[in-house]
């Protein structure tokens, strides 16, 4: 009810505050302008994603200092700490980065979020800063019709800017109209209590706008027409940082548990330090005056005091945060514990990720691998096998040999249960890419067709399994000669496989290659034709009745089958990342003819 | 064995290339592959001196032929590659 009264409720004030105060407009209008460039600025970057962005996100992170200076940095060039945020929330939920560099890439961009303050106060204010926007529109406008991407990205980020600009402008040009017929400062409040009340205005226009950014500028401006004192302007740039995490809260509640973490840092962080900044204010001020006094800023120029102010809490906010970073990943860690491991619930597909192609597709591969573990422990146990002891096995063949036991397991539920639900999040979180509004660049929809294709193949890998698992476990519980042999080489070829693949996901990633799998695909072909040959020397002879000849030929295929497509979903698993190599790896693999041409070539012990 | 389906394979990279929808091929990229390949073909030597069960030995020699099938492709493929880069 309430939240439905909430715009007609700000529209009606906007219309009443329009018609009673015509300056009113100018500055929504600034507001308005302010936002919208934010908006085309972080749609610009959004552009340079899906291989730019991730790449220097993924570098920046290797250590602390560097994940705490590319917040910093980024934030600054970006103008938007609320992308940055949700950047590193999509790279926590897809496994790209660790909590902790995440938490430091937080406090970064809440230092460089205070560049914002310098930029209106030192520049904006002081030049005719509309001056500047006019061209950068003009020029953003051409680039914004190009066809590459990072031009039309390049566009968006000048006309981002030009806008930027333009809404100080009128911000500007408002609040001079505005204080000719009123005078906000009125309104003042001193002491402890305009502390509180100012905090809390400062932290609810920044929720509304979701942008500190926008909420400083206005702080800024208006303090420099000398519509608020500055001790009240103090009040609201703290209570914009609270608001701000606002932010990270909305981005969070897409994301999985480590985007929540991350959120709940943000907001600890800011708390910590708006409270810090509110207990010692009066010493803050001292240190702002005296730093000012220093910098040659003008006693009475209290917007770049401002600026300096916002400069110093937020530094003094990861100064204090910093020793104890390893304690509050610990916190957290306790707080939002990871969900137990619940084989049916994907675990990197969040919405957190659609917006960035690369994080995106990194995390559909590693749901992909997460099907597969899944798939790789049903096929054997479909089998009646114990994976870990075929895995810890010298001998295979010998291991096959003497597992007999049904396994007491319903294979049916194992499936809807286990392979089904993530089947199902893999082809619509890739249908999802191919019809969302983001730009998705080719190579990676190729890359999301093929690893949605990867996740098919598991599928029909554990249907075969189904079909085969009736008359392997007939076949094999009790010793019945040549037919109990020849289900025992399928099986043994299958748990093969399954050795092999455990092996290539344990290999250093810059080592493995998925071209290795095509050893296993010959083989598996291999197998499958001296299946058919053996079975049909046994119906020569009489060891085979044709029925059990019929189900072996069949079972010989559904073991090729999961081999077939446990390999090539493998392969999608394990291409390399690196555009260019993966075209060599495509090149270089066997296809099926060439893996049966390979299979028939006599093996050298046969010669 | 032939080159097989590398050829064709190779044909319908260039065509996606020239339609911007393939990243290019670099030689270094096909060095890295190369590289993986000889490793392989590396270890699979050592198991094979290292096994004494016939049938294991004749599997690891089968998956050594297909290796070894790579690695002559992934050499033709870095001829061809180098080509290029040179005339281009």
């Amino acid at each position: 009810m309430i939240r439905k009264l909430i715009v007609p409720l700000a529209l009606g004030l906007l219309v009443l505050g329009f018609w009673a105060e015509p300056d009113l407009q100018e500055i929504a209008a600034g507001v308005a302008i302010f936002l919208f460039g934010m908006m085309m600025l972080e749609d610009g970057f959004k552009l340079f994603s899906g291989g730019v962005l991730e790449k220097i996100l993924s570098k920046a992170t290797a250590s602390l200092p560097r994940a705490l200076g590319f917040g910093m940095l980024t934030t600054t060039l970006m103008q938007s700490s609320s992308l940055v945020t949700l950047v590193t929330i999509s790279f926590l939920s897809a496994g790209l980065i660790t909590l902790t560099a995440g938490v430091a890439i937080i406090f970064g961009a809440n230092i460089g979020t205070t560049t914002g303050a310098w930029l209106v106060a030192g520049f904006g204010l002081k030049v005719d800063i509309a001056a500047y926007a006019m061209p950068m529109l003009a020029f953003a406008v051409v680039l914004v019709f190009q066809s590459s991407k990072y031009m039309r990205g390049l566009g968006f980020v000048l006309a981002g800017m030009g806008f930027l600009f333009l809404g100080i402008h009128y911000m500007k040009e408002g609040f001079d109209g505005f204080q000719e017929h009123f005078d906000l400062s009125r309104f003042a409040i001193p002491g402890l209590l305009g502390l509180i009340i100012y905090t809390l205005i400062g932290a609810a226009m920044t929720v509304v706008m979701q942008s500190s950014h926008a909420t400083m500028v206005i702080i800024i401006t208006a303090l420099a027409t000398g519509q608020i004192t500055y001790e009240n302007a103090l009040a609201l740039a703290i209570g914009s940082n609270i608001g701000t995490t606002i932010t990270a809260m909305i981005g969070a509640i897409t994301a999985n548990y480590q985007g929540r973490r991350l959120a709940l840092a943000h907001l600890i962080f800011n708390l910590i330090t708006a409270l810090v900044a509110l207990v010692f204010i009066i010493p803050l001020v001292q240190a702002v005056n005296w730093i000012s006094a220093g910098f040659a800023i003008a006693d009475d120029d209290f917007a770049l005091k401002l600026a300096v102010f916002h400069t110093i809490f937020n530094l003094l906010g990861v100064g204090l945060m910093l020793p104890v970073l390893n304690p509050l990943i610990r916190f957290l860690e306790h707080r939002i514990a990871e969900p137990v491991s619940d084989k049916a619930t994907p675990l990197y597909l969040t919405d957190a990720t659609d917006d960035f192609p690369e994080v995106a597709e990194e995390a559909l591969r590693k749901e992909l691998g997460h099907l597969m573990e899944n798939a790789e422990a049903l096929i054997a146990t479909g089998l009646n096998l114990d994976l870990n002891d075929l895995k810890q096995a010298p001998d295979i063949a010998a291991v096959v040999k003497a597992s007999r036991g049904p396994h007491s397991y319903d294979y049916s539920r194992a499936y809807e249960h286990e392979i089904k639900p993530l089947h199902a999040a893999i082809v619509d979180f890739a249908s999802r890419m191919g019809l969302g509004s983001t730009y998705t660049p080719e190579a990676i929809m190729h890359h999301i067709h093929e690893i949605r294709d990867g996740a098919g193949r598991v599928v029909r890998a554990v249907k075969a399994v189904k079909h085969l698992r009736g008359n392997a476990t007939r076949y094999t519980q009790t010793d019945q000669g040549a037919t109990t042999v020849m289900y025992n080489a399928i099986r043994a070829e299958i748990a093969r496989m399954l050795v092999e693949m455990d092996k290539i996901r344990k290999e250093d990633p810059d080592r493995r290659s998925p071209l290795w799998l095509d050893e296993e695909r010959v083989q598996a072909k291999r197998a499958y034709k001296d299946a058919i040959h053996v079975t049909e020397a046994l119906i020569r002879d009489g060891s085979l009745t044709a029925a059990e000849a019929t189900s072996l030929i069949n079972d010989s295929q559904y073991g090729y089958d999961v081999i077939k497509n446990m390999v090539e979903a493998c392969k999608r698993l394990h291409s390399d990342s690196e555009e260019g190599v993966d075209e060599v790896e495509r090149i270089l693999s066997l296809d099926e003819d060439e893996a049966e041409e390979m299979a028939m070539t006599p093996r050298r012990g046969d010669d | 064995m032939g080159l097989g389906s590398s050829v064709e394979k190779l044909d319908a990279y260039y065509h996606r290339l020239a339609q911007n929808k393939a990243g290019k091929i670099k030689p270094d990229h096909v060095e890295k592959v190369l590289k993986k390949l000889h490793d392989k073909q590396d270890a699979l030597k050592a198991d094979i001196a290292a096994t004494d069960k016939t049938s294991k030995k004749e599997r690891l020699e089968a998956k050594l032929a297909v290796v070894q099938e790579q690695i002559k492709r992934g050499e033709w493929l870095r001829d061809k590659i180098t080509g290029d880069a040179t005339t281009s």
